[in-house]
């Protein structure tokens, strides 16, 4: 079976600074991979790459068999990446059900039939008693998962998540563990960024880290926390020794 | 929760179809040729605003530079009938095309800036219009154009005894530019419009081809403009550059939406129907020397409505959109 992602020898300058050097990795089908790593590692330079923001410097970018590398954000869309943001981007003049809508209609053009769309999606996010609220009116934890309700109305096959589980309380991040297990459950591919590896680890089924740049270690997140090399990314070599 | 916003929409048109039918009822009552002249630029302004609210509006460009589609509409028109002897019905068509495709050429490079400074430059666009068409000797450069009225007829669109037939093509084009937005608010256009205004490059990554977006609302919106500069071309059968292109019909566009409620449906046409009459009044009773008394009253309630409803007027109707405007 064929890779759903996969990036080849991507290498993305701004200016002197290089924020990924030669990376290249692979999402299967059906998984959920965990991309980690300290601050400043590259991670969400990556994850904007695959999601069409910036076209890397050199590489290639391949998606459900196509290169999609100079693609538009809007043209990876049509083709089933979907997106949050880190820091929340919703539509805040429009109700909740609105912002959904605009997804849902890369799928369909009528009203109808998006509107419908829409409201399954906030039912499957846990979001439908709040269908008619401002979207500014909702609380952060709500605003994340409207950010993931709107990424799902577009039908995506992968779902890129940019650390949607970051600073939310221990109930609200279980719940959002939960939702992610669900939408992996209907046969989204997922693809999330993360910072803290606690919440993470148990969720994915396979974690890449990154470290200045380049992929550091990859593999089942029970050996990825044991390795020396992440622990000693993540909190200096003197750790690392000690482990 | 699907059949209240159903029943939201019906209930608008409704009331729309109840306004329009009181509106065309009171020139039966109101015999005042100067009370219906007021009500002509009322209507009109309406579907300007109306038209200026789409783009700036629910896909938040803001444009003050909205004289340039309203005098090329005019100009159109004018031009067409006087110098070729075409009738002022295709004339504003033809404005109204020509101002669509002139708004898609400019915003080629314009919708690439961001804020204040595409505000800016549609300024700077239409006062450089204006400066043109003022050194054009074709187009009768400062002293404008005569259109020759000979007489009422429906077919040159000019009438001499009665301001009525204008009234009612006013009245036509303002329910038309509200029914095109009432469409549009419930179309893939109308929800891509208002994702591009609040956040772009969310919008971006839902789909929304961003710039087509800027640049169907720019086209719509100069279009519906375009047809209001001919119809007012016809209506004072005189133009000039300075009267149909100057800044202050960029103002007199923008105000009504922004008092009434940007980017909303009623908003432009409850502005226009506070503010015209009240600035023509003031106009005439203050007298010749009073030029400068309009803006008074136009800043006095700009001022007052940021301070007391910043979502603008029609927030006192409608509770449930009390923040969004903000």
């Amino acid at each position: 079976m064929t890779a759903l992602l996969e990036t080849k020898g991507i290498w993305q300058r701004f200016g002197g600074l290089v924020a990924n050097s030669d990376v290249s990795i692979s999402v299967g089908r059906g998984e959920i991979v965990g991309l980690i790593g300290p601050n400043g590692a590259g991670k969400s330079t990556l994850f904007n790459l695959i999601a069409g923001v910036y076209t890397p410097s050199q590489g290639s970018i391949i998606f459900d068999g196509e290169d999609v590398t100079r693609l538009s954000a809007a043209e990876r869309c049509e083709r089933g990446v979907g997106r949050t943001f880190q820091v929340v981007k919703s539509f805040e003049t429009m109700t909740v059900i609105d912002n959904v809508i605009v997804g849902a209609l890369i799928r369909t053009t009528v009203m109808r039939e998006a509107r419908r769309k829409a409201y399954e999606v906030l039912e499957f996010c846990g979001l439908a008693a709040r269908a008619n609220v401002l979207a500014s009116q909702l609380i952060p934890s709500e605003k994340r998962r409207l950010e993931v309700a709107r990424a799902l109305a577009t039908e995506p096959k992968l779902l890129l998540l940019d650390e949607v589980l970051t600073g939310l309380t221990p109930i609200e991040a279980q719940t959002g563990v939960e939702l992610v297990r669900k939408a992996r459950a209907t046969g989204v591919t997922v693809l999330m960024v993360e910072h803290v590896m606690e919440i993470v680890m148990p969720l994915v089924d396979r974690a890449i880290v990154l470290d200045l740049g380049k992929v550091l270690v990859e593999g089942k997140p029970t050996d990825v926390v044991r390795d020396p090399k992440v622990i000693s990314a993540y909190l200096g070599d003197r750790h690392a020794v000690g482990a | 929760m699907d059949t209240a916003f159903a029943q939201r929409r019906r209930r608008d048109l409704i009331v729309a179809g109840i306004f329009a039918v009181i509106a065309a009822l009171v020139p039966l009552f109101v015999k005042d040729v100067y009370v219906q002249n007021i009500m002509v630029l009322t209507l009109m302004y309406a579907a300007l605003s109306q038209s200026w609210n789409i783009l700036s509006g629910y896909c938040g460009q803001i444009s003050l530079g909205h004289a340039l589609y309203f005098g090329l509409g005019a100009y159109t028109t004018a031009l067409l009938f006087t110098k070729f002897g075409v009738l002022p019905w295709f004339g504003m068509l033809g404005g109204g095309l020509i101002s669509a495709a002139i708004a898609m050429a400019l915003g080629y490079p314009c919708f690439r800036l961001r804020g204040h400074y595409f505000v800016i430059a549609t300024i700077v666009i239409a006062e450089t219009a204006l400066l043109l068409f003022q050194n054009w000797d074709w187009a009768g450069a400062a002293l404008g154009i005569d259109i020759p009225v000979r007489g009422d007829s429906w077919l040159k669109f000019q009438f001499v005894r009665s301001k009525l037939p204008y009234f009612y093509f006013a009245l036509a084009l303002a329910c038309v530019a509200w029914l095109v937005t009432w469409w549009l608010e419930d179309s893939k256009w109308g929800y891509w419009w208002r994702a591009v205004k609040d956040n772009p490059d969310a919008a971006e990554s839902l789909g929304v081809v961003v710039f087509n977006s800027k640049m169907g609302a720019a086209a719509v919106s100069a279009f519906l403009t375009a047809i209001g500069g001919g119809f007012y071309a016809q209506f004072v059968s005189y133009i000039d550059p300075e009267s149909v292109m100057g800044f202050q019909f960029s103002l007199l566009m923008a105000l009504p939406a922004v008092l009434g409620g940007i980017g909303t449906l009623w908003g432009p046409v409850l502005g226009a129907v506070i503010l015209i009459p009240l600035t023509e009044l003031t106009r005439s009773f203050i007298g010749g020397s009073g030029r400068g008394v309009d803006l008074i009253v136009y800043g006095t309630l700009i001022v007052l409505i940021s301070l007391a409803r910043p979502e603008g007027l029609v927030g006192l109707f409608s509770p449930r959109r009390k923040e969004a405007a903000r």
